[in-house]
């Protein structure tokens, strides 16, 4: 077992790596931006306006630009993070030392996950230190975890791309794999779900609820509506919240009001840790039959 | 126990036969020499001993041990310095020791090894700005953490000017006195000769010969070469070479004709050349090198 010897080994490679602090800095700017501008407002009025809002508003409205941003960033840190090792021919390195292809895997994700911490934890920080001076009533508790769900996306993200690199040869197949996955997560999944469950002429209810379990089994649309949860006031709310606007009153009717176990926060964490195994375990088997 | 053995080891890429039921066995504490043009299987037998690859057919032990069954094992006890392999751009060669080192939980002093395969000075440089040469360095030191029981060098000349390549013909005799079995692989014979106890050649993935040193020199028999510069080159006189005695080959270029030729029958080469009609202005003679052997095991002629 020697996966922690390449993670770290993994990390102090990616670490020196000047992409990343360009990250970080993309991070600090998209999460810091928004306080800084109301900071900027309110210094001009003088004094605080109203202190009604919170830093769940700063939550609720920035988690659309992180479910974005986060899986990008992590697909960007992690879709080479073995198939650049095979083609530059570091790998012989790796593999001629006792470290087996699990150890590989396993240390990959680790450090990879640990170089997308970084960035993450920096802009947050950053963000945290522009809201203390604004009338933005701080809610600690909620950015914090709201900051480990992000990490949690991005270690899923990090998982997808891993696995990508584990199972293909070349960067550029992994990199499409996993983009196109992002693709569909982003992009296609609602207009996807709506047209099959469209054409399975369900009940009303039945088909809010099938919609409604294909939006969590969207990892990114698992982190919002989980994201929602910290700030809403109940779950139930959270899931309803995660269909469009005019859609939500009818959703509400259809839903019923003690919440189904498969909607749970519990297993949405579970689709979102499937996402991550599936992947990882999958780009394992085939690295490790792999000819290098 | 073998410190190296193949079984019958066959390797196939679609309808590519790269090794064809290689039987190969290196004993411990020997250095072996595994010789063979570029393209003749080197590097995929090297790969299916790292378990880099899956043999079509056969099986690979190393230390006694099933390559693909206990691979991390067999990694443990041994040092590579793999062909075609890279650093890590942005780590210091310290660095990549202290990676070697922690991974074979290991207790050498990195500096000590950089020292002795003479890459100390850049010891805090990033690899990335190393030279081919300074990269093999590096990657030797790698290659002996963990006092490795055998050491596995592909090309190891690759990119080291004399000094370094002597200074890797000293290393790998240094190991072989501490116990170490060396197995390396070369396509230039003059590195394999100065330093192997016994040698293997490859060619188009089979193994046609394995022997010492010396008995491939014997195997290579009186057999000399000798080339005559004639004023002119008369008819039938090639044919009248080859009908001597002794004479296995017969080339003319320009006005010289070389004779390879046991090295008694060489009077009698000079003669028949005179008989033909031409004037000896000059000759030459050459002893039976391994080189010659090398050239006609790998070019198909042995």
């Amino acid at each position: 077992m020697s996966w922690d010897v390449v993670a770290r080994k993994d990390f102090a490679d990616a670490v020196r790596s000047r992409g990343l602090w360009a990250l970080s800095a993309l991070f600090v700017i998209v999460f810091a931006l928004p306080p800084l501008l109301l900071f900027y407002l309110e210094l001009g009025q003088g004094r605080p306006a109203q202190t009604e809002g919170s830093t769940d508003v700063f939550i609720f409205f920035i988690k659309e630009a992180s479910a974005l941003l986060v899986p990008v960033i992590a697909i960007v840190v992690a879709y080479a993070a073995i198939t650049h090792e095979r083609e530059s021919g570091t790998m012989k390195i790796l593999l001629s030392l006792p470290h087996s292809r699990r150890d590989v895997v396993t240390g990959k994700v680790l450090g990879r996950s640990a170089v997308l911490a970084v960035p993450i934890a920096v802009g947050f920080v950053f963000a945290l230190l522009v809201m203390l001076p604004t009338s933005l009533a701080l809610n600690l508790a909620n950015l914090v975890l709201f900051a480990l769900l992000t990490m949690f996306l991005g270690v899923v993200f990090v998982g997808i791309a891993v696995g990508f690199s584990a199972a293909f040869s070349t960067s550029r197949r992994a990199m499409i794999g996993s983009l196109g996955l992002f693709m569909l997560f982003s992009f296609l999944w609602n207009y996807a779900v709506n047209t099959v469950v469209g054409e399975l002429d369900l009940g009303a209810a039945a088909a809010v609820r099938t919609r409604l379990l294909f939006k969590l089994l969207n990892p990114t649309q698992a982190y919002k509506t989980l994201v929602d949860t910290l700030v809403l006031d109940t779950t139930r709310e959270a899931r309803v919240t995660m269909f469009s606007l005019f859609q939500q009153q009818q959703v509400d009717q259809q839903l019923p009001s003690t919440l189904p176990v498969q909607f749970s926060d519990p297993l949405v964490v579970g689709y979102m840790l499937l996402w991550f195994a599936v992947p990882v375990g999958l780009g394992y088997l085939a690295f490790r039959d792999a000819e290098l | 126990m073998a410190a190296i053995e193949l079984n019958g080891v066959t390797k196939r890429y679609g309808d590519v036969v790269a090794l064809r039921d290689v039987d190969l066995t290196v004993q411990e504490g020997e250095i072996y020499g595994f010789l063979g043009p570029n393209g003749a299987g080197k590097s995929t037998t090297i790969n299916a001993i790292l378990d880099f690859i899956d043999p079509t057919s056969g099986t690979v032990e190393v230390l006694g041990k099933d390559v693909s069954a206990e691979n991390v094992e067999v990694r443990h006890r041994i040092g590579v310095l793999p062909e075609g392999f890279s650093v890590y751009d942005r780590l210091t060669g310290r660095k990549h020791l202290e990676f070697a080192i922690e991974s074979k939980n290991a207790d050498d002093d990195p500096e000590t090894l950089m020292e002795r395969t003479g890459i100390l000075d850049a010891a805090d440089r990033k690899a990335g700005g190393y030279s081919k040469g300074m990269a093999q360095r590096l990657v030797l030191a790698l290659a002996l953490v963990g006092d490795p029981d055998l050491l596995l060098l592909d090309e190891p000349s690759t990119g080291l000017d004399p000094n370094g390549a002597r200074r890797m013909r000293e290393i790998v005799r240094e190991e072989r006195d501490r116990g170490t079995t060396v197995f390396f692989s070369s396509h230039i014979l003059g590195q394999v000769e100065a330093v192997c106890d016994r040698v293997g050649i490859l060619r188009d993935g089979e193994l046609v010969a394995e022997d010492s040193i010396e008995g491939l020199r014997e195997a290579a028999g009186s057999d000399g070469r000798l080339s005559v510069t004639v004023d002119r080159v008369p008819d039938g006189v090639a044919e009248a070479v080859s009908a001597v005695d002794g004479v296995s080959d017969v080339s003319v270029r320009d006005h010289t004709l070389t004779v390879k030729c046991d090295d008694d029958a060489k009077t009698a080469v000079i003669d028949a050349v005179e008989g033909a009609g031409a004037t000896v202005e000059d000759f030459d003679t050459e002893d039976a090198s391994l080189e010659d052997l090398f050239v006609s095991y790998t070019e198909g002629r042995a």
